[in-house]
Formats: structure tokens, sequence, C-alpha cells
């Protein structure tokens, strides 16, 4: 029953071959078999959004995606994110608006975020609120965040 | 712990699911993975359908019908810029489908397949007269989407079907519109209403869903309603007709009782609605 | 008394600056280690079998499928934890089921296995065999005569006070002052009404989780997801009949709280399955788990009655409450004595009057959650100042003027206020909201206020200075997100006049913090930063000794300079904290610390003025105020409201931190529409019918208004720590209240059930004719 298969994945730009448990999550391969622990398990439902990363540059929950269907696709997590200018500065914002507080919903915070700007480089706090509506948060009631994503947004456009 | 098997075309995928008694057809996953994550359901293989040229892409038929393939994803949908005029509404059903994150994941066959009564697609499929495609053992074949749901999460498809498209009917210069009551943005329907006027402006297609097994259309009631449109007891009486025909559950969205007092008030509503469009056009 | 906006700007001094928490940087680069994020060399997994019953004895096990399933190394029954019961106020809870299980989704057993799919999978093999015995599925079928019994042994355990226990009745408090019976007599108006309320799910987003480990010498170290160790210590080491030397608690980073983790989860059978196993295991409860296991606010009946003169003048009031305890005490001593304390709002009453019992029932345990039977109270006593107010012609903001309590006046069975900065919080609401909306459309605007206290219990902080004169603050208190960290580090850092960076917070650990009893119930920054404070200042006495033998003058001589320096009053000369903790450290006196425990000890009940029975609470605390006001929209097909725009001022004596506070508001008000608006965990049966997030709904972003407009009065407490009271709980509780009153402005319709549905407000519409039906 923990019979592992070989899988070979494009995680965070680096070529993984990892085994996993046949019919694994990618949330279950990244945590168990690889500890890439930034995506979290809240839910396992697809609800909650903590465990949101980016497959080609779109974001999924990792608690839904079969690693099996992972092969010849680009996942990236906020491990991988660490040259990337516009994350960069939305992590600065989130970090002076208070829109951090427990933080575990963050990091799938930040990944939705993230591909918005990159859909939307000036959205309207409607298009923030509406982007983010996937990703719970229990502890900011969220102005803080939509307000870190519009002043990210704001000084990225400079 | 389940085998992922990933067959190259519809006959691989339909055999493969002949072959494993236990086997489930995984489409996009937000709901099959979902379920089987809370353990609901444990195939021993699961079939994922992702490397099947046939089952992706929207196109339009030389008569200008629309065939969604069954794995197109649901944010795909809300964006497709051919859903316009009488298929709007399922362009704006796909929209308010979950969250931007699960719309990248979904797909319309997964869904419809799923047939779960409170979601988006069914009552805007059948708004639209769509018609299923499926393939399974038996070959290939079609199915009406009245004739789909047959009772609570019972549908029409057989042992080892699975959905490969959609299609639908070439769209009409009319307006649609798709309105959900849900306790959340992104929370399964409540009661959800999508609706349709005729070319001509005389009359409509509606359909209720969540407050039955599948969705509720009345095509004699409509024909009924036809050049009445601006007469607001037709209208109730229409709505009354499709009260006639819900059977709805109490649950943690909201009692039968409200469910079957939402339904006029959402046709009222949409209709109204949709009569702002036509004059803004 | 001030309004401030916040400052986010970091110049000089540390108090009143919105220092950004240190922890930010680690969670956003997703670098946060959280309870499920930790890994032991050897870690076995561990999953929990679950109860499906809701009262049943437990005959026996049948573990042999299990034990020879693939991975498996241990497993846990009642047969394996003794006798041991805990509970912070009515010790009834064994660490596992033993003997009977009180409701569906108990633990039953626990196994630890090679990986979490292995340990779920043998947790099905798992053979119980149970005698059925009938339900009580609610506290009157609770109180029934005849009925099921689930604590036979009741009248045996411990407990902390009076608690009246009989039956099923888990304890009862009595309290009262005036005489509320003769004073109806005196009153023009009298509203009088029932009001149920719902149970919420805390939904921290991370679920509850733990990781025991078990040393050569049998000693156990247990990280958790907490917001207290001292409480995980005392919960598993009661439940187990451990030594409390016998157990080490830690804590990683805590993905929230809000109550849920404030007592035992499933910290005491993963302890269990780790003395079994003898290896380290990791027990992470999935989301549905959590709502099944774990615990919920409490579904109250309220009956309440208010009499005011013809003026407005407040005069009586009674209140009545019966409160879901759930299977297990949990809290809810304390959580229903409070609420009765609260009951009569901050308002000057003269005869008051409110009881309360509470009943066991079937059901997951109810217990601690941000407000704790504040909200519940509030939601009817609230509406019914707007009642009286409309049939008396006062405006909201009037009538409660009129009535407000004012500093130096004693709060219900005789707690003195010390600050209260309710006037201003009024006035700062009132200013704002004033007038249309800004497309001239008119607000259908709902006010409410409340108070809170902060205090209770014993707490502790030690300061050390480091040998190169930066400090080491250790407190025990949990972060779980709020910020208390930070907060703690910048009371420190202020009293000791050295940058706010150059304090570094421990970690609580029962081997090396002092005593906290938790961070919950707005406790933290005041009690815990008294603490602080007092330690800090110990630490500045000791380097002003060193200072004065160094610069060989009068301690009186001697100031405290910015950036950690001593020198003498007038002249250049000083010396630093490195030279000075050097000093100490290697030739003179030994290392600078400073340690403070403290207990909040101002007793709640003036036998002069009120009677009180079975008051779990003796002594409570400061009191911080607030007002809320909301304009909401109700929609005419689906009766579904939405908030359009909140105003939320609170009195929070002094902003050690103004965003944390702001953020406190925010994130306060939310959690409260959604427990005003949509959540509520539903049983079918025995049964949680909604134990998932598919199914039990939080509000998304796009359920929030985004003109949440904050404001933040200070009135400084003189006990608290720079005048600083609590913040956690304020912004929440007159959510469901205002929310209710705007309702009733919006539709005609009052509403005494909770949540406003769309349903229920549709209902209420058609009733007050403020919608029809649409029927042919």
């Amino acid at each position: 029953m923990s019979k592992k298969i070989l899988h070979s994945l494009n995680l965070n730009g680096e070529e993984v071959e990892v085994a996993t448990p046949a019919g694994a999550t990618l949330l279950e391969t990244m945590r168990e078999d690889l500890r890439i622990l930034s995506a979290k398990r809240g839910c396992n439902q697809g609800v909650c959004g903590a465990c949101t990363v980016l497959i080609d540059g779109k974001p999924v929950r990792a608690c839904l995606t079969l690693t099996a269907r992972c092969e010849g696709h680009a996942v990236q997590t906020m491990e991988g994110m660490g040259g990337d200018r516009v994350m960069a500065t939305l992590q600065r914002h989130m970090v002076e608006s208070g829109g951090v507080q427990c933080g575990f919903c963050t990091s799938g915070i930040l990944i939705s975020a993230r591909e918005l700007l990159e859909e939307d480089p000036a959205p309207s706090r409607a298009a923030v609120k509406t982007a983010l509506s996937g990703n719970i948060c229990r502890c900011t009631g969220y102005r803080t965040i939509v307000d870190a994503v519009c002043s990210a947004a704001e000084e990225l456009a400079q | 712990m389940s085998v992922v098997l990933s067959p190259g075309s519809v006959e691989d995928a339909v055999a493969m699911l002949a072959e494993h008694a236990e086997a489930m057809p995984l489409a996009g996953g937000a709901t099959l993975v979902a379920m089987r994550n809370a353990g609901l359901v444990e195939p021993t293989h699961l079939i994922n359908l992702d490397c099947i040229a046939e089952l992706r892409g929207i196109e339009r038929d030389t008569t200008g019908g629309i065939r969604i393939g069954a794995m197109t994803r649901h944010c795909d949908t809300a964006a497709c810029n051919d859903l316009t005029g009488s298929l709007l509404v399922l362009r704006r059903a796909a929209g308010m489908i979950a969250n931007r994150v699960v719309r990248n994941m979904g797909t319309m066959g997964g869904s419809v397949a799923n047939a779960d009564p409170a979601a988006d697609y069914l009552p805007a499929l059948a708004c639209c007269d769509a018609v299923l495609e499926v393939a399974g053992p038996e070959g290939r074949r079609k199915i009406s989407i009245h004739d789909y749901v047959q009772g609570w999460y019972e549908t029409a498809l057989e042992q080892g079907e699975i959905i490969t498209a959609i299609t639908l009917p070439a769209p009409v210069a009319a307006p649609s519109a798709y309105r959900k009551i849900a306790r959340v943005t992104g929370d399964y329907a409540t009661a959800s209403c999508a609706m349709a006027l005729d070319p001509d402006g005389k009359g409509l297609r509606a359909a209720i869903g969540a407050c039955g097994p599948g969705p509720l259309r009345d095509r004699d009631a409509e024909a009924v309603l036809r050049g009445r449109l601006d007469d607001p007891e037709a209208v109730l009486d229409f709505a009354a007709c499709l009260a006639a025909l819900a059977d709805p559950l109490d649950d943690v969205r909201g009692s039968a009782e409200y469910r079957l007092r939402l339904i006029p008030r959402l046709i009222t509503s949409v209709l109204s609605e949709i009569a702002l469009q036509t004059e803004v056009a | 008394m001030s309004l401030v906006q916040p400052d986010p700007v970091f110049v000089g001094g540390s108090v009143g600056k919105s220092i950004a928490k240190p922890d930010n940087l680690e969670k956003v680069q997703g670098r946060a280690e959280y309870i499920a994020d930790l890994y032991r060399p050897g870690m076995l997994h561990g999953a929990i079998l679950a109860s499906p019953h809701a009262h049943a004895r437990i005959r026996g096990y049948d573990l042999t499928e299990a034990l020879n399933a693939p991975g498996v190394v241990a497993i846990v029954t009642g047969d394996d934890v003794g006798d041991g019961r805990m509970g912070a106020f009515i010790k009834d809870e064994h660490a596992i089921a033993r003997g009977k299980v009180l409701y569906v989704g108990e633990p039953v057993a626990a196994v630890a296995a090679r990986t979490e799919q292995e340990a779920r999978h043998a947790c099905r093999l798992i053979k119980v065999d149970y005698e059925e015995l009938p339900a009580v599925l609610s506290p009157e079928e609770g109180l029934a005569d005849g009925a099921p019994v689930l604590h036979e042994r009741l009248a045996d355990y411990i407990k902390v006070f009076d608690a009246g226990s009989a039956g099923n009745l888990c304890s009862r408090t009595e309290l009262s002052e005036g005489d509320v019976e003769s004073a109806w007599a005196d009153c023009d108006v009298i509203v009088e009404g029932e009001y149920t309320t719902q149970a919420q799910a805390h939904v921290s987003m991370e679920p509850c989780g733990a990781l025991a480990d078990v040393d050569a010498n049998g000693r156990v170290t247990l990280w958790s997801a907490n917001q207290s160790v001292f409480r995980v210590q005392a919960n598993v080491c009661e439940s187990l009949s451990l030594p409390m030397s016998k157990l080490r608690c830690l804590t990683p980073r805590v993905g929230a709280g809000f109550g849920n983790k404030m007592e035992a989860h499933i910290q005491p059978i993963t302890v269990a399955l780790a003395l079994k196993a003898k290896r380290p295991v990791k027990l992470i409860m999935t989301r549905e788990e959590d709502f099944e296991m774990v615990r919920a606010r409490h579904p109250f009946r309220v009956r309440m009655k208010t009499g005011a003169k013809a003026d407005g003048t407040l005069v009586a009031r009674e209140c009545e409450v019966l409160v879901d305890c759930g299977a297990f005490a949990d809290d809810s001593p304390g959580v229903m004595g409070y609420s009765l304390l609260m009951c009569g709002g901050p308002y000057r009453i003269p005869n008051l009057k409110a009881s309360g019992r509470l009943v066991y029932t079937n059901k997951l345990r109810f217990g601690a959650f941000r407000g704790f039977g504040n909200p519940q109270v509030l939601f009817a006593g609230e509406q019914q100042i707007d009642e009286i107010g409309d049939r008396l012609g006062l405006d909201p903001f009037a009538i409660r003027r009129k009535n407000m309590l004012r500093e130096g006046d004693q709060w219900f069975v005789g707690p003195r206020i010390g600050s209260n900065g309710l006037a201003l919080c009024l006035d700062a609401v009132e200013k704002a909201a004033k007038g249309p909306r800004a497309d001239g459309s008119p607000r259908n605007f709902g006010l409410a206020v409340t108070a809170h206290i902060s205090g209770l219990l014993g707490t502790g902080a030690i300061v050390r200075m480091l040998e190169d004169g930066t400090i080491s603050l250790n407190t025990g208190a949990t972060d779980i997100g709020q910020g208390s960290d930070t907060v703690l580090a910048q009371i420190c850092a202020e009293e000791l006049k050295m940058p706010f960076d150059q304090v570094a917070v421990a970690s609580p650990d029962t081997d090396g913090s002092p005593y906290n009893w938790g961070t919950t119930a707005s406790r933290v920054t005041y009690t815990t930063g008294r603490a602080v404070r007092a330690a800090a200042k110990q630490v500045v006495d000791q380097a002003m000794s060193h200072a004065a033998e160094m610069l060989e003058c009068p301690i009186d001589d001697l100031e405290l300079r910015e950036g950690g320096r001593i020198g003498r009053r007038g002249a250049n000369t000083d010396v630093t904290f490195a030279q000075i903790s050097g000093r100490a450290h290697w030739a003179v006196g030994g290392p600078l610390v400073g340690s403070q425990t403290l207990v909040y000890d101002e007793p709640t009940h003036d036998p002069k003025r009120a009677i009180a029975l079975g008051l779990p609470f003796p002594r409570i605390g400061v009191f911080s105020f607030a007002a809320l006001g909301v304009d909401v929209d109700v929609d005419d097909t689906s009766g579904q409201v939405t908030v359009q725009e909140v105003w939320s001022a609170a009195d929070v004596g002094r902003a050690i931190n103004p965003r944390l506070v702001e953020v406190q508001l925010h994130g306060g008000f939310v959690q409260g529409l959604g427990y005003a608006l949509y959540e509520e965990m539903v049983w079918d049966g025995a049964r949680l019918a909604n134990p998932s997030l598919m199914d039990y709904k939080v509000p998304t972003s796009r359920d929030v208004p985004d003109a949440i407009h904050t404001f933040i009065i200070e009135d400084p407490d003189p006990s608290g720590p720079f005048g600083a009271k609590g913040a956690g709980e304020i912004g929440l509780n007159a959510a469901a209240g205002a929310i209710a009153n705007a309702v009733a402005k919006a539709t005609g319709a009052r509403h005494s059930h909770l949540p406003l549905t769309g349903e229920r407000v549709l209902a209420g519409m058609l009733d007050s004719g403020t919608s029809s039906e649409r029927s042919a």
C-alpha cells in the first residue's frame, strides 16, 4: 500500500525526481516527500486556498492536483520566488500593511496576488477582492491584504 | 492510493474504465480529488483525461453551433468570446463557479458528470438546450440536457461512459443572464436561475437550479408565456409552473420552503435584469 | 484622551508605533514553521478513530486487524490512559473516550504508523463494541425528567468553583443587584424577548495538531498548535496522570486560535501514542476533524427583559440564559459566567438580575471563542436598547449616551471601572457615519456598543540583559499571529529606552518561560505587558546600580538615556548597557535579570452591592469599550444582507501598536459578520451536517465591506502598561447586535435568531410588509 511511483517534476525551475505514493496529490508529495512546506493543508478540499501554487503560471490548488499530472508542467511555490521582483514587492507591502497575521494563508494569498498582477498590473480594489476570493483569511478581515496588493501594484507601476 | 492512468484517446480511456472495476475518470479533479481526500470515494484507478486532445478546446462548427470539449476549464468557458447573446448565460455561470483558482482546475465535463444539483452549469446548459456527447463501451451517443438528470446525482450516463463534449446551438442575438443566490461568494447555489430572451423579445427560456435533482425547465409554460412577458400575472403563473416542478431539499444552504419562495423571485428579478440589458442595447 | 491615526513611521520610542511584526517576514516567504511543518527523526504519524455514536458504552475493542495493518506501530484506546481527567473548571474529560463515548466524532482510538495514510487506514480496521445509549441533543432535553445522564460520576469530579452541578446540569450561575421584581413597576416601557444564537466554528486556518517525542528517561517534549503551553501541560498531565515535570511543552508558529487552541485538543492523545510507540508521533487533524472534535462557540437561548423610564433612563433588566455545554465542561462555566456579567452591557442599570444554566449534551464540547459569551447576550441586549429608544423616540446614540457607565462607576456585581472611553467611541462613530451615503441615498444604520475585559489569572515575564547589552524577553505567552510578541517587545524596549530590534522574544517553553495562563480573553497586552514592564524596570534598576558604581555617583543623579545608556544628569559621561552587562557577567554582581510574575487580583464581586452564586471567574479584569456602526443593504429578491460600510471605534487605553489594534478591529468585525450573517454549525440528529469548508461558509474577501473605518480611542488605564487595555475581542462582540439593528432599520423586522440568513431576513420582510410574496 505504500508503493511509491517515481515522477519527474519541474519544481521551482529545477528538474526533480521524486518517489511518491501512487495517486498522491501535489500537496502530499511536496510536503511529505520533498519537504516543500510553504503550501499548507488547511482543508484538503480546495476551498481554503492555503495550498495555492502556480502550475505553468496559473494558480491551482496543490491539494486537488495529482502529482502524476504535473509531469511536463512547471510547478512554482513560494520557495522558488526568491528572485521575483513583483513577489518581493508584494511581500514587502504585506509585511508593512498588517496583511500578515497568523500567516497560514499568506503564501497562498501572495501566489494568487502574484498571478493577478501578471494578468492585470493595475487592478481595482474590487478586482483584487475577486482574485483573492478563493483564499480564506480568518485573521485580517482582508482589508489590509487588499491594501497591500493595491499599493504593491502602484509601486510596480512607477 | 489510486493508480493514475493517462490514456491518449477517448477509446483508450473507455477501455481502461471497462478494464478496472473500481476505476473513475478524472477530469479537473476539483470535485473528485476533494471527495477522495475526504475518504468519500476510493477508486483503485484514476483515468486521467488530461492527455486526450479530443476533449480540449471550444470550437464553432459550420452552422455556428459551439462544441465545448469536456475538459475545458471553467476559466476558459468564462472567458470565451464565442459565448454571446443567448449563450452568454453559460459564460456568466462559468464565471460564478467557486473562485478564480478553482476555475483554473474544474472542467465542464467533470461538473456535468458529477451532476451536483446546486452546481452552476446544469441550469445554464438547460437554458441553452445543450446536447452532451458521450462515449462508452457501446460506442458514442448524444444525450439531450433535458434527458440527462434522472434523480439525485443520477444521470443518463451508463456505466463506463464519459462525457466528451457539450454542444450548443448557434448563439442568437438575444440577452441572457444567470443569477445565483448563495450564502457567500463562490458557494454552491441555494437557488439559481438561467434565463435567455427569445430573439424577438416576446418569449423566454428559463431554468432553475438547486431546487430539485436537476434543472427545472418547462417548455410548455414558456410557450404559454410567449407574448405576455409584460404581464406580471403571466410571469408569476410561469414561475408557479416551475415551482410546481420543484422538489427542493432542506439543507445547510436553505430550507425547501425558502427555495420555493425564491423561484418566482428569481424569475422576476432576472427578467427585469434582462429587460434592462435590452433597453441598454 | 485622543483620537490617533496609525503612524506607520518608526521614529524613536516603541510604544504607539505601528511596527511591523518581525515574524511577518518569514511568513511572506513561506518559511514560518507551524506544527504540521515539524519533522523528527524516526517520526510516526497519528490518526484518530472517531465515535459514530452520540452516546454509547464501550464494551470492548478488537485491535487485531489494525495492529497487523501495514506500518502500524502503536494503538491507543481508553484502556491506555488511566482514570485521569482534565478540565479548566470541572475535571470531567479523559484524554480519549474511556468507558463511554459522549458525542459523534469523539476520539475513541488512535493509531501511530509510518505514514498518515497507513494510520488512517488502520483506524478503519479497529473494531469497537458499543452499547448504544439514548442521547441528549439539546439543553432542554438534558434538563428533562428522566433524561439520560452523560456524566454519572459528576458529583465526584474536581471543580474549581461552586458549580452546583447535578444530573446533566454542568453549572449554574446567579447574579443580582438592586431589586428587579419590584423595579418593573417603575418602568414606563418594557421590552421582552427570547433569542437563540447558533454554534460558530473558529475556523483557524491552521487545523489543530501536535508532535510528541519521548527521551531516554521517559520525559516527553510536546510541540503543538496552542494558545498556552501551560494549559497544554496541565491538560496532558491531568488526563494522563503524568507529573508536570515529566512534560515539556513548546510551540511553533500558530496559525491562529480564536479560542479553539486554548484548552486541549489532541495533545493528550498524541503524547499517549508517543509514550506507547516510544517514538516521536505527529498528529495533524483534518479540517473535518477540527470541526467535529475540537470546540465551538456556545449556542445560547437568552430570555431578556429590559425596562426604562419615559425619558429613556434604564431601570431594570433580567436575563436568563440556557447554554449548550456539549459533552465536556471545558471553558464553558467561565463563558456562561462571563456572559452573565456582561448581560447588562456598558450601562447603568440599577436593578439587574442574571441567571444561567449550562447543560451537558451529546455534542462536541463548546468552549472559548473570541468574545466568550458576550456576543450572545449582546445580540439580545443591544436590540432591546434600540427597541426602547424607538418606542421613546430617542435615537440610538442618545439612549446609549444617556445610560452609559462612566469612569469610576461599578460594573454589574462590583468591579470598579478605571478608564472609560465609550463616550468618545460614540462621538467618533456618530461623526463619521453622519448623513446619507455618497450617492445621496439614506443609510440603513445600526449601532451597538460593548465592553470587554482584559485581565484574568497569572502571568509573568523574565527580562535578561545579554552580554552585549541587548535583551532577551521571555514571557510564555503564545503569539497566535495577532502580534503579542511584537507588542510585548515594544513595551520592553520602551521601558528600557532601547531600539525595538534589540529585544528578542523567546518562544514559549514550559521549561524556561514564566507561567502564562494563555493567549485568551484579550489579556496578553494588559496582563503580560504589566509583567514585562515591571521586569524591564528591574533590569533598569539593576543597571542603575552598576552605573552608579561605574560612574562613581549616587543613583539619584543618574538618568536612563535613549539607546541603552545610563548617564549622569547634566553631564555627557555615560555608560552603555553593553559595558554594564559585561561588568555584571564577568566581574560584579552577576548577569542582569528582571523577573516579575503577577495574577489579576481585583475581586469581581462586591458583596455589599450584589449577590453572586457560582461565579467561575472571581477576578476578571479592566474594561475596554467600543462602539460599532454598520450600514447594510438587504436584497429584495433573496433577503440577503450586505454590509456596505463599518465604523468601529474602540477604547483600548493606549494602542501600543496602532496597526495591530486596527487589524484586530477589522478581523474581529469580519468574524462577527460571519457570525451575524452566514456561519452556523448544523446538526442532523446527533451528527454535524456541515463539518467542512464546502458546507460551513466563512466570509471571503468579496463578502466583506471595503469601507471599514476604525477609530482608536485612547483613554489610558492607570493599571495598564503605558495605559493599555485589551483589543482582541472588542471588535467582534457588537457585530451581530449592530447588524441586527441595521437590518431592523432596513426591513422593519426584528430578529431573535442568529444567523440573519437571507431566508430569515426575507421572512421578516414579508411579515413586516417591506417586501411582498411574488406568487400568482
